[in-house]
Parts: structure tokens; sequence; C-alpha cells
């Protein structure tokens, strides 16, 4: 991750990245963003994507449409995007807007992506 | 002494220019002028339109009214102030010319002020107060000052005394120097950030809590984000109301080309650019009141509002 | 009245201070009471205050504020005109009554009385003077601190009042682990259907639940905006990572949702809440028996 220190944190854990966002990212670095996440996909083989979003006080339309575009085109990857720590002022201000996250799952907070992927996991080697 | 060689420079027909500078800066809420504000703000901005009749009007009636407030001060009242507030005399030295100390010239001066918008009010309506305490209530509302409005029982005055009900509206209303104004310049990406921070903030710190809060912050944040992709500049003004109730007031104004159809625009999925057509239409529904006007090639203003709802959980 | 002249023979030139007054003051307004309580309620008739009360009210309410009255210009103690103020606040507010009425009635008391003195003592208007000086003083401090006190007690009022009605309307119930269930009583409007869903949402946070079941069956009316806000409900929990299902949805209900667009096949709806909740216990267990038999293959 080169877009600086502070703004997102990109983790692998196995096949698993974790991205977390740390502070408001304005359209141009959550962009930025979204390349860096879509390379690292690429690089890593990754099958599992955690985008967590807890640190976010907004979730405008752009924030919204890009959070999708990456779980769209990590879906063509073969990679699952889970969007974890939307808050609850958040989620009702998305929904006003008219936002949602299509086809995206969601969870509560990291833990919960996780096992939602490790479900998805265990399910899916039957 | 300073203080007379601003007097000096007023010469009896030049009043008027000195009053109407003077005023401007001492009268906190003018709220006629206010109201012309509110009334254009829907207009798109342009400055070489010409000031309109009406306003023209307004403007000397509120000349007159100036001009007979300063007159009814005492000449010392009037040297101070105008020494202050046109020649930019600072109260120390305003202070040291009369042997005097800074604080007592501030507070005197804040009591001339609170007198001279009393006056103002009452010259403007051309009228008198109908009993001796009429004055001392007005001036103790002016002041703010709660101490002496407890003093000359200003709350029971203000019941039984219709003229002062009245006048008290105004003098009530000042509230303190705007320090409930933001404006923020919208010229590129990360001042769409700024913009619902700054809205943020200030709503927080009047009171919004939770939901509502986040909702002014998203609908800033859409706003803006229209600016700086369709007109590449322009600038967002985030105001707390106070009237008719509690509220945020957000305005976002742009020069540039304008929106053909804003009906249209703000249907749901319009867009003239790829990936963009929730904004407006979202926007509106995160928001109270919602307004759009738009002329080809004069730009675009955006005014929208959010009440403070004391109701709502926090 | 007859100790008229005795009374002031024996307190020459107390302008000083008025205290020396106030006991022939009080002792007037006692003699006199039936007459200037009638006086008072007839003026309070002709300004059409209190009209929400009956007669009988009027004559038990306005012994009961007159004879207080007295007793605080009597004593002039602050608890006294506090105990008062608030005393009058509490039985009045109940009734509907509005903070000028309040104020009205109180300042045409001390008018009634300002003139019954005005008229025993006009023969002397050094007397008159004094005992007004005395007068005037403690009955605006009683009508101010009135005013303040009924605003006070009725903002606090209506602020319990809101709260109770909030509390018992919109209870966010942790079933089990997991489980909320919202069950939503009584008439909804916008504002409360906006209130309801942060309660939920961070309800949802709280208790960490993945499941919700909103119980529609006690709210009679749901128009389109209520409708909207439901909706928004679902899809605002689903972003939070947790499942909705409503139950209790009545027909009329439901095609007020098909009307507004709402794919009702998109929504988890059960008829009644013990369906939903077992839906709920399926839903928790679901990938618990799936793993077993995953693993189990
Ligand atoms: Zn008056």
């Amino acid at each position: 991750m080169n877009s600086g220190p502070a703004l997102v944190s990109i983790l692998r854990q196995g096949d698993t990245l974790v991205a977390s966002v740390h502070t408001a990212l304005d359209d141009s670095e959550m962009i930025r963003f979204q390349n860096d996440l879509v390379r690292q996909i690429g690089e890593v083989r990754a099958r599992g994507i955690i985008i967590d979003v807890a640190a976010l006080d907004v979730i405008d339309s752009f924030g919204s449409r890009t959070l999708r575009s990456i779980a769209d085109i990590a879906r063509l990857r073969g990679a699952t995007t889970v969007i974890v720590g939307i808050q609850p002022e958040v989620a009702f201000a998305m929904v006003r807007l008219g936002m949602d996250m299509g086809q995206v799952p969601t969870a509560l907070d990291l833990e919960e992506g996780l096992a939602y992927l490790a479900r998805l996991r265990a399910v899916g080697a039957s | 002494m300073r203080v007379l060689a601003a007097e000096d420079r007023i010469e009896p027909g030049m009043i008027e220019p000195y009053a109407i500078a003077t005023v401007r800066n001492v009268m906190a809420t003018m709220w006629r002028r206010d109201d012309r504000e509110v009334r254009n703000r829907h207009r798109v901005f342009d400055p070489t339109q010409p000031d309109d009749v009406e306003n023209v009007l307004v403007a000397s009636e509120e000349q007159l009214a100036i001009n007979e407030a300063l007159r009814r001060l005492t000449d010392r009242e009037r040297q101070v102030l105008l020494a202050h507030e046109v020649s930019g005399a600072a109260t120390q030295m305003l202070a040291d010319e009369a042997g005097s100390t800074a604080g007592a010239v501030a507070a005197q001066l804040k009591r001339t002020r609170a007198r001279l918008r009393v006056e103002y009010l009452l010259a403007l309506d051309h009228i008198e107060p109908p009993t001796d305490r009429c004055r001392p209530v007005l001036l103790a509302l002016s002041s703010a000052d709660r101490r002496r409005q407890r003093e000359v029982d200003a709350a029971r005055h203000l019941l039984e005394c219709d003229v002062c009900a009245r006048l008290s509206e105004p003098l009530l209303d000042r509230g303190p120097v705007r320090d409930d104004v933001l404006h923020v310049t919208i010229g590129a990406d990360p001042d769409i950030v700024s913009a619902r921070r700054a809205a943020r903030d200030l709503a927080a710190q009047a009171g919004f809590t939770g939901t509502d809060l986040t909702m002014l912050a998203t609908a800033v944040s859409e706003v803006a984000r229209n600016i700086v992709r369709f007109a590449d500049n322009g600038d967002v003004t985030i105001e707390l109301l106070e009237r008719p109730r509690r509220g945020i007031r957000v305005v976002a104004r742009d020069m540039g080309p304008g929106i053909a159809d804003v009906e249209a625009a703000l249907q749901d999925g319009y867009s003239t650019y790829s990936g963009l057509g929730l904004g407006l239409p979202g926007a509106r529904r995160l928001m109270d009141e919602f307004n759009l006007v738009s002329e080809a090639g004069h730009g675009t203003t955006v005014s929208m509002t959010k009440w403070f709802d004391p109701k709502g959980s926090a | 009245m007859n100790t008229d002249e005795t009374a002031m023979d024996t307190e020459p030139g107390s302008s000083l201070s008025g205290n020396h007054l106030l006991p022939q003051l009080v002792a007037h307004l006692r003699e006199h009471r039936a007459k200037l309580r009638d006086e008072w309620a007839s003026r309070i008739r002709d300004a059409h205050l209190l009209e929400a009360m009956t007669p009988q009210e009027m004559v038990a309410e306005t012994t009961s504020v007159y004879d207080n009255y007295v007793e605080v210009l009597e004593t002039g103690s602050v608890e006294a005109l506090q105990h008062y103020a608030r005393d009058l606040s509490e039985r009045i507010i109940p009734r509907g009554v509005e903070t000028h009425e309040v104020v009205g009635i109180v300042l045409l008391l001390r008018d009634v009385l300002a003139r019954s003195l005005f008229e025993k003592y006009q023969r002397d208007f050094g007397l008159l003077n004094q005992i007004l000086d005395a007068y005037e003083p403690a009955a605006n401090r009683i009508a101010n601190t009135v005013a303040v006190s009924f605003v006070d007690e009725r903002e606090r009022v209506i602020r319990q009042q809101q709260d109770a009605i909030r509390e018992l309307s919109t209870p966010v119930l942790p079933v089990r682990e997991r489980l909320l269930i919202l069950p939503i009583i009584g008439v909804l409007d916008s504002e409360r259907a906006k209130q309801l869903t942060e309660q939920l949402l961070s309800g949802i946070r709280t208790h960490r639940a993945k499941v919700v079941v909103i119980d529609i069956t006690g709210a009679p009316d749901v128009d389109e905006t209520v409708a909207n806000h439901l909706v928004q409900t679902v899809d605002a929990s689903r972003l939070m990572g947790a499942s909705v299902i409503i139950t209790g949805l009545s027909p009329t209900i439901a095609q007020t949702l098909v009307t507004i667009g709402v794919d009702l096949s998109k929504m988890n709806t059960i008829g009644d809440l013990q369906g939903g909740l077992e839906e709920a216990e399926r839903l928790l267990g679901y990938s618990v028996t799936r793993k077993e038999v995953s693993e189990g293959s």
C-alpha cells in the first residue's frame, strides 16, 4: 500500500485480504484504494476480501459505488468480498440516500466477516 | 484628540455614508436585510445584475432610520462609536485619550451599540415607546444583559406591552456575532470531505446528534461533489438557523454550465456523466427541505435545510 | 377595618422597611378572603382564563391559591414561595393550563389585592404608599417565581411523558443471543418510525444481533411514508449484517408495500410472531447445521 501509511491498511491472512480504512477518504484516495486492493487481489490470488469501513462516518454515493465495484471486480477474479463495520447512522443514511450493497455480503465487524468467509469455505469444500 | 478628529471629518452632509458604514458594523442583525438575502438566495448569483428597485428603497429607508438613531445618541456616545467603528480607533487608544481603561471603553461601546439598535428599531417604525419603562427594557434586551433584564422585570413588561413585545423579536433574535456560518470553497476532491466535516461540526455544536448528523454530512458530500464534477469550482455555505426553529441550512453555489433539465436531475438514476445519478435526489431525501435553481450558462444553486428535532433520540 | 387608625399611629414613618406593614396587610387580606377571592375568580372568568376548569374546580383552586398566596406574603420565605409555585404548577399542568394563563391569574390576583389595598388606605396617601411599597415587590416576586417555575415544571412533565411514551412504544428486546425482537405497537408516524430505526440499528450493534424480528401486528396503520421507513429499516439492518424477518403483516399493509413498489419476495415475511421466531432460530442455527452436514459428508 503506497497511498500513505495512515489512510488504509491491507493485510494478508492466508488467502484472505483484510483491508481497513482508517479515515475519511476523498474520491481520489478512494480510487487509489480501489486500484491498490484490486492489484493485490491478483498478486496474492486472494479468495476472500474483507473491507472494514468502521472508521467511515459517511459513505456517500461515490463511496458506496466504489465499494461495490471492488466487490464486482473481486468476484470476477474468483474472490468473495465482505463489507464489515458499517455504523448504524451510516447504514441509515445510506438507505435514505438510496444506496445499498446489492448482492455484496455485509457483516457486523471483522470477526463476523471472517466467520462468514470461513462458513463459505466450509460449504464450498463439501 | 483622535475622537474629535474623526468627528471633524464627518461634515454635516456626510453623516449618511458614515452612518451606514458604522451601522453595518454595529448592527449584528439587520433583519430586513437578512430577509432580502433569504429571498434572493435561491437566485443564481450574477455579479452583473444591478440592485433592484426594492432593495434601493429598503436601503434608503434604513439609512434614514440609522441617521435618526445616531442623532439620538449623546454627543460623547456618537463620537466614541464613530471613532471606533468608522475610523477604526482601538479601544485602548480611545481609553488613553479619555483617561479611562480599555475595558471601560469596550463596555461603553457595547452599551452604545445596544442603544443604537433600540433607537434604530424605533426610528424604522416611526414610533415612540408608550411607557417610561419601555426603553430600559428594550435596552436590557438589546445588550443581552440578563441581570439587567431581571432588574427591570423585562419578561413581565413584554407580557404587558405590545410595542416592546414586537420590537423585542429582532433584538432577541440578534444572537451572537456570526460564528454560526461557515464557507467552504469547493475546487477539488479534498474539499468535498472538508465541506461535510464543516457541516457535521457546526451541526454537532448546534445539538444535532446521531443519524441527523450523518444524513446532513452525506447530503453535503453529494452537493459538493456535484460542484467538483459539473462546475469545477464553487462554494458551500453552512449556516446555523434559529428561526423559525433551529436548523442547518446548506447553500451550494457554482457558476458552472447549469443543469438543463432540473426535473430530470432530481429523478433517481439521471446522470449526464457516468456513475452519478443518486447525488441530488439522494441529498433531497436526506434533508428536510431542498431547493434547486439552475440556469444554463449561469450556474446552479442548491439550497437545503435540515431542522433540529429535539424529540429525536440522542 | 377598625384597626386602621391604630395601625397607622403605631407605624410612624416606617418607610425604611415595608415589612412592618406586612402583618397588617396580611390581616386585611385574610379578613376579606371570601370577597376578594370571588372578585378574583370573576376577573379570571372575564379574562377567559382557566376555561378548562369546572366552576367547582375554580372555587377549590382559587381558594387554595389565594390562601397560599397570602401565606407566602406573610412568611416571605423563598422556600415557601418555591413550594407554592411548584405546588401550583403540579396541580394545574395536568389540566392543560397554558403558561400565559397561569401568569395571567397570578397577575390578576396581584391587581385585585392591590386595588383592595388602595380602597382601604386611599384616605392616607402616605400610608398607602408604604403599604404598596411593601406589597408590590413581594407580589411581583411571587408572580415571577410562579411563571419561571411553571415553565420549568411544564417542560419537565412534557419531557417525562415523551420519554415514557418512547420507552413504552419502541422496546428492542433481546430474546436470546444474536436475536432481537422489535414489536411495533400503536400508530406509527414518520418521526417515530425514524426513532425506531435508530434504536434498532444501535441495538443490532450492542447485542451483536444476526437476526431481527419486526412484529407489526400491533400497528394498525401503515401509510406509504411509514412503509418506506420499514423497507429502509430492513435494508439498513442488512448493511449491518443482520437479517430481518417481518411478522404480523396484514393484507392491507402488504398491499401498501406492493403499491410503493416493494418486492415482497425479497422481504422475509412470516404470518405470525411464533412462526417468525421459529424462522429466526432456523436462521441462527442454519450455518451450524450446514457445517455439521458438510463435515459429516
Ligand atoms: Zn414597552
